[in-house]
């Protein structure tokens, strides 16, 4: 219990400390910091309180923004996988491809989506899809291939036919690696749904708010946007462990009957 | 077997450049796109204006690519530090892994207008962007590293009477490289997108001005060949980190693709 207390007193403590001393100023005289040019917590509370609605209306526009171009990506990246474990000559290439890909950086990648598409929305879907296709093709590819040994024979030695072989053998061996994929994913898509709003023609969303507060030098707002922001990136990585850990139990279970 | 993979490397790439072609003549021949030549323009002509501008892009790359380095070794360090002793120390360890976590469950690279906004000078804010950004993942992959010791080893030298230098030089340390080397695979593209994005929040120099002006002014054959030196930039951080993994780890298995973790 002692131990227990420990683990989440010491964190909190050490949180609480910082806040204190950043909001007594001793940050500004530390690192020689005006007062406007960074705003202490309780202003950027008050800020956060006040501007609610509008910041919940641009935290809504950004995260669908990131959750539709998260599934549209990492559909693609596991449907990428599939073929590769269909075909692995010829397959693996297009893993080396959507790999190649992905190392084009999100500020990149946004002007070019802006050419593509007309509205802010189509844009940041197009530079979210991109961007997580390639965690999501990798660590399927490697669940559905990195067979428990044998696992293969056996289903030969029953003469299982191939769609027999994927969905009973393959498909929930890559279920871990999906999840791994989501979660890395789910970060992924909120960066890059925030950086392309930063160059994008729309006049809503986290990103674009972030930007334009810090223009108008509103800091205090810049910062409100970015604690929504975290929160939000934190309760979406929350989300998908919670059904991770619900999916997983049952593949667990699944496994230790046999 | 070596030459088959090669072989099938060929004809992807091959195919690639025929379908961006096709692609592009398809947009600007049969639908006559105004915007072709921005949408995608010719393979062709993107790579004679890498060639020809190949100078003065290179120029601009040095300089975002030397930031991002700089920052990436320091963040490297101190995240590499901050395991050490999280894995010394009880408390410190206590302290730091909710925010290790959290911080990877957060826009990070939301931060960088900020960041610049307050220290306003663009070469320290692009290497503190960048070390900031690769301080996570090396930070929590060492510790994860630290953390999979094997007891028994760890029992052996404890009967040793080893003291804690030693038990770090001669276990700890060796132990936890490959997932150091995992952290560092991570942090190193996001490193060099970072050091971008600073250049284009409002720099004077670097590739990511290159982008921006070449984007404004509408000289679409520079901004393409720009997108393509930064893709550039971004690979060439992956392998420095691989190659440098190779010659330190020449044992681990190297078989893992990017982006995963």
């Amino acid at each position: 219990m002692m131990e227990k207390l420990k683990t989440v007193l010491w964190p909190l403590g050490f949180g609480v400390a910082f806040l204190t001393v950043w909001q007594l100023g001793w940050f500004h005289a530390l690192l020689d910091l005006a007062p406007f040019q960074l705003p202490v917590p309780l202003e950027i509370v008050d800020t956060l309180m006040a501007k609610l609605p509008k910041a919940m209306n641009d935290c809504g526009v950004t995260v669908s923004g990131a959750l539709a171009g998260m599934v549209l990506g990492s559909t693609i990246g596991f449907l990428v996988a599939v073929v590769a474990t269909m075909f692995p000559k010829w397959g693996y290439g297009g893993l080396i491809v959507i790999s190649a890909i992905n190392a084009i950086p999100i500020v990149a990648l946004s002007p070019i989506m802006n050419r593509w598409f007309a509205t802010g929305m189509e844009q940041k879907i197009g530079v979210v899809t991109v961007v997580t296709m390639a965690a999501m093709a990798i660590n399927a590819y490697r669940g559905l291939n990195d067979l428990r040994p044998f696992t293969l024979d056996l289903m030969k030695s029953y003469a299982a036919p191939g769609p027999t072989v994927f969905f009973h053998l393959r498909l929930p061996n890559a279920l871990p690696g999906v999840f791994t994929a989501l979660k890395i994913n789910i970060t992924t898509a909120m960066i890059a749904a925030i950086v392309s709003e930063y160059f994008a023609a729309s006049t809503s969303g986290l990103g674009f708010g972030i930007k334009d507060n810090l223009r108008k030098a509103e800091m205090a707002t810049g910062w409100a946007y970015i604690t929504i922001a975290s929160v939000a990136g934190v309760l979406l990585f929350l989300i998908i462990a919670f059904i991770e850990r619900k999916a997983l139990k049952w593949h667990a279970s699944q496994r230790s009957e046999h | 077997m070596k030459t088959n993979t090669w072989g099938v490397g060929l004809v992807w790439v091959a195919a690639l450049a025929l379908a961006w072609e096709w692609g592009a003549h398809i947009l600007a021949v049969d639908l006559h796109d105004p915007m072709a030549a921005s949408k995608l323009p010719y393979l062709h002509s993107v790579v004679s204006t890498l060639i020809t501008n190949a100078g003065p892009l290179a120029d601009a790359a040095g300089v975002t690519f030397a930031q991002a380095a700089t920052g990436f070794v320091l963040g490297a360090l101190i995240g590499y530090v901050l395991a050490v002793l999280m894995s010394v120390s009880r408390t410190v360890e206590r302290i730091a892994f909710p925010y290790l976590i959290i911080s990877q469950m957060i826009p990070v690279l939301g931060l960088a207008p900020i960041i610049f906004n307050l220290v306003r000078d663009m070469n320290a804010s692009r290497i503190l962007i960048a070390a900031y950004i690769t301080f996570f993942p090396v930070a929590a992959n060492t510790l994860s590293g630290f953390r999979s010791v094997d007891r028994e080893k760890r029992q052996l030298l404890d009967s040793y009477a080893a003291g804690l230098p030693t038990v770090y030089f001669k276990l700890m340390i060796p132990f936890s490289v490959p997932h150091l080397f995992a952290g560092l695979k991570i942090a190193a593209p996001l490193s060099v997108t970072a050091s971008i994005l600073v250049d284009m929040l409002g720099s004077k120099d670097g590739i990511g001005v290159k982008l921006l002006y070449a984007l404004y002014g509408g000289n679409m054959d520079i901004f393409w060949a720009s997108v393509v030196t930064s893709a550039l930039m971004g690979m060439v951080s992956y392998l420095v980190v691989l190659l440098a993994e190779k010659i330190v780890v020449p044992w681990e298995d190297l078989g893992n693709l990017g982006g995963a973790r």
